[in-house]
């Protein structure tokens, strides 16, 4: 009964260019605990963030398997991966992805549009995640109105707000200088220590340190585990 | 599925609240095209009540056969035919032959005059009917009794006059008084309800203006008319044949014809009229103007709902990055559709709204400055709503289909 959160087996994935294929993933393997922060590194084009949305069920694999706690994701229709997504994993991106209409409370909020939760309990939720981030003082703003370091708080409170099993980060700190980045790894650590299971892609070895396991790839494998 | 239709309605007018201008230029064609069809239709609408008004009024049950004057010429060829107009020996050959008959009334009108103190210009027509006439053409008696049998065959001197006679005459309109017409007093015993009639109605469908008319008993006529005319005694100017139901109008119809064909030998000293038939014409025509109608209402909504997909194809576009963060966040292909096609929904159904305010508009003062009438009804408002509304969805549906097929990774990955 003790499943892995993560368990993915031979994922390989290629795209086609025009007549040729470009293979991007040969036998990836990759299992993660309950709790783990795991720190994914690799040169540029070694397929980290082709990876990562495959983990996030945004993308599916040529061959392989993949497993959440057990529950085999691939045999999933289009719709249920929505629904894993929106309940299951929380995503924070280096280009943070927040809808610049909405103000901080409302794109917090949004992952609540496609999953049932009742009125009052969505907006105390929202407002937690925002608390935990130490965004609140800036709950009205909009995007354009924010700090690089504070457009990413908002984009994790947005991750968090949904309780995932998994949060998945693909270079959080890479739009940031290295002052905010740490800001943004101490926050991690802190959820991390709070029981999350975070999944983060860097190039920084620095930052990757911040993870209690790094794991390489190159060329599409897994290096060292 | 309703919770997230609820949903897809907020997120949608967030997005058009933000852009407010382009939302409201680009249902500008649908606010014409509805605009346009609510007013046609009300002037539709309008012209069609009017003319089933005024048939009705002749009665759908009812066949006319009109004396027709003729001229000189003809006049020869018909004595030469043996043929002496329609006469009252044209009533009987229609009572015994044609089938469903219910009742037939005889109408004569009289060259006399009524010599009144009260104004000189004062000219009602005086009309020598049977006593039927009342039923069968529905007229209501506000006082005293219509003519009866026992006046004609009595040949009493008395009459029933119309409203507005009676109006003019004043006290002298009363019951009881007497009017004098030629050298003769007629007793008045019934005064007829005035009612209004258009005036159109009158002239373009020939109906007799009751209101100012003077009636008297059939055969009375004969004291207020010259000698040398009384070889006339027995000729009428109208018979009105009331037939048993509608659907035999028709039948009996064909029967007249024929009938009077043969006793007149073919002069065509008469001319039947049936309503029912003018009624039907009149809902062909009015199914010709529907269709023509129709058609400048599609492509009036055709051009509203190319607006509406071109600004919802240019609004999926500019917000590729966004659906894929929806998508991220976990919306289906089924959200994103839902949010699209609720978007270019509410832009028609508000540009409908707008239309139908702006058609009412229209159509009110189409009929204050054409001075047509128009009848904003029921479908009138409903018609170009459903139809905007389906335009809505039906062009929306593309782009919302193109937007929910997006791959959520390329998505995410544009800039
Ligand atoms: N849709 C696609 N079609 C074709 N090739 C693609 C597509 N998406 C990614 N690739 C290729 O796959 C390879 C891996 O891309 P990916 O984005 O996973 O790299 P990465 O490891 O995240 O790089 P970076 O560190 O620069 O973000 C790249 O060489 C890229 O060109
Ligand atoms: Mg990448």
């Amino acid at each position: 009964m003790n499943f892995p959160v993560i368990e993915a087996l031979h994922i390989e994935k290629s795209y086609l260019m025009g007549y040729s294929i470009l293979p991007v993933l040969n036998g990836v393997e990759i299992r993660v605990e309950r709790g783990e922060f795991v720190a994914i590194m690799g040169p540029s084009g070694s397929g980290k963030s082709t990876l990562l949305h495959i983990l996030g069920c945004l993308d599916r694999p040529d061959t392989g398997s993949y497993h959440i706690e057990g529950h085999n994701v691939l045999s999933a229709t289009d719709s249920e991966l929505s629904k894993i997504r929106a309940t299951q994993i929380g995503f924070v991106f280096q280009s943070f992805n927040l809808l610049s209409a909405l103000n901080v409370f409302e794109n917090v909020r949004l992952p609540f549009s496609y999953s049932r939760i009742e009125k009052g309990e969505a907006r105390d939720r929202v407002e937690n995640a925002i608390a935990k981030v130490g965004l609140t003082h800036r709950i009205k703003h909009r995007p354009a109105e924010l700090s690089g370091g504070e457009l990413q708080r908002a984009a994790i409170a947005r991750a968090l707000v949904i309780e995932p099993k998994i949060i998945l980060a693909d270079e959080p700190t890479g739009n940031l200088d290295s002052k905010t980045g740490i800001e943004i790894m101490n926050l991690f650590q802190k959820l991390h220590h709070e029981g999350a299971t975070i999944i983060m892609i860097s190039h920084n070895h620095q930052i990757a340190n911040h993870a209690q396991r790094v794991i390489e790839l190159m060329d599409g494998r897994i290096i060292n585990k | 599925m309703i919770a997230e239709i609820v949903e897809a309605i907020k997120i949608a007018s967030r997005s058009l609240m933000q852009h407010k201008l382009r939302s409201g230029l680009s249902v500008l064609g649908v606010v014409c095209g509805v605009m346009a069809v609510l007013a046609m239709i009300a002037v539709g609408e309008g012209t069609k009540e009017k003319t089933l008004k005024q048939i009705g009024e002749l009665g759908i049950r009812n066949i006319f056969v009109k004396a027709v004057s003729l001229s000189d010429e003809q006049v020869q060829i018909a004595r030469e035919l043996l043929s002496e107009g329609l006469r009252f020996y044209d009533r009987e050959r229609i009572l015994s032959v044609v089938p469903d008959v219910e009742d037939i009334a005889c109408l004569k009108e009289v060259r006399a005059a009524v010599i009144s103190a009260v104004n000189i210009e004062f000219s009602p027509q005086i009309i020598a009917c049977s006593a039927n006439y009342a039923s069968i053409q529905r007229l209501h008696i506000s006082e005293g009794r219509f003519l009866n049998n026992q006046d004609i065959e009595g040949n009493q001197l008395v009459c029933a006059i119309g409203g507005d006679v009676a109006h003019k005459l004043g006290i002298n309109g009363q019951i009881g008084k007497f009017l004098r017409i030629e050298n003769e007093l007629f007793k008045i015993v019934g005064i007829l309800d005035r009612f209004y009639r258009d005036q159109e109605a009158i002239t373009t469908m020939a109906i007799r203006n009751v209101n100012e008319m003077v009636l008297i008993p059939l055969g009375a006529e004969n004291l207020l008319t010259k000698r040398e005319e009384v070889q006339n005694i027995q000729s009428l100017t109208e018979l009105i044949v009331l037939i048993k139901s509608a659907e035999k109008v028709f039948r009996a119809g064909e029967v007249i014809k024929r009938t009077l064909d043969l006793s007149h030998n073919g002069v065509k000293d008469y001319q039947i009229i049936i309503p029912l038939e003018l009624l039907r014409q009149a809902q062909r025509t009015q199914r010709i103007f529907n269709l023509v109608l129709g058609a400048i209402a599609t492509i009036s909504l055709l051009v509203g709902g190319i607006g509406i997909m071109n600004i919802m194809l240019a609004s999926v576009s500019e917000r590729t990055k966004e659906i894929g963060i929806r998508r991220a966040l976990g919306a289906t292909r089924m959200d994103i559709i839902l949010q699209f096609l609720a978007e270019a929904f509410m832009m028609t159904l508000m540009g409908g709204c707008i239309g139908i305010i702006t058609g009412i508009a229209n159509a009110f003062i189409i009929s204050k400055v054409a001075g047509w009438k128009t009848s904003v009804t029921f479908p009138a408002i409903f018609l170009p709503l459903v139809m905007s509304v389906c335009v809505g969805l039906f062009f929306g549906l593309y782009p919302a289909v193109k937007a929910a097929k997006m791959d959520p990774i390329k998505a995410l990955r544009t800039e």
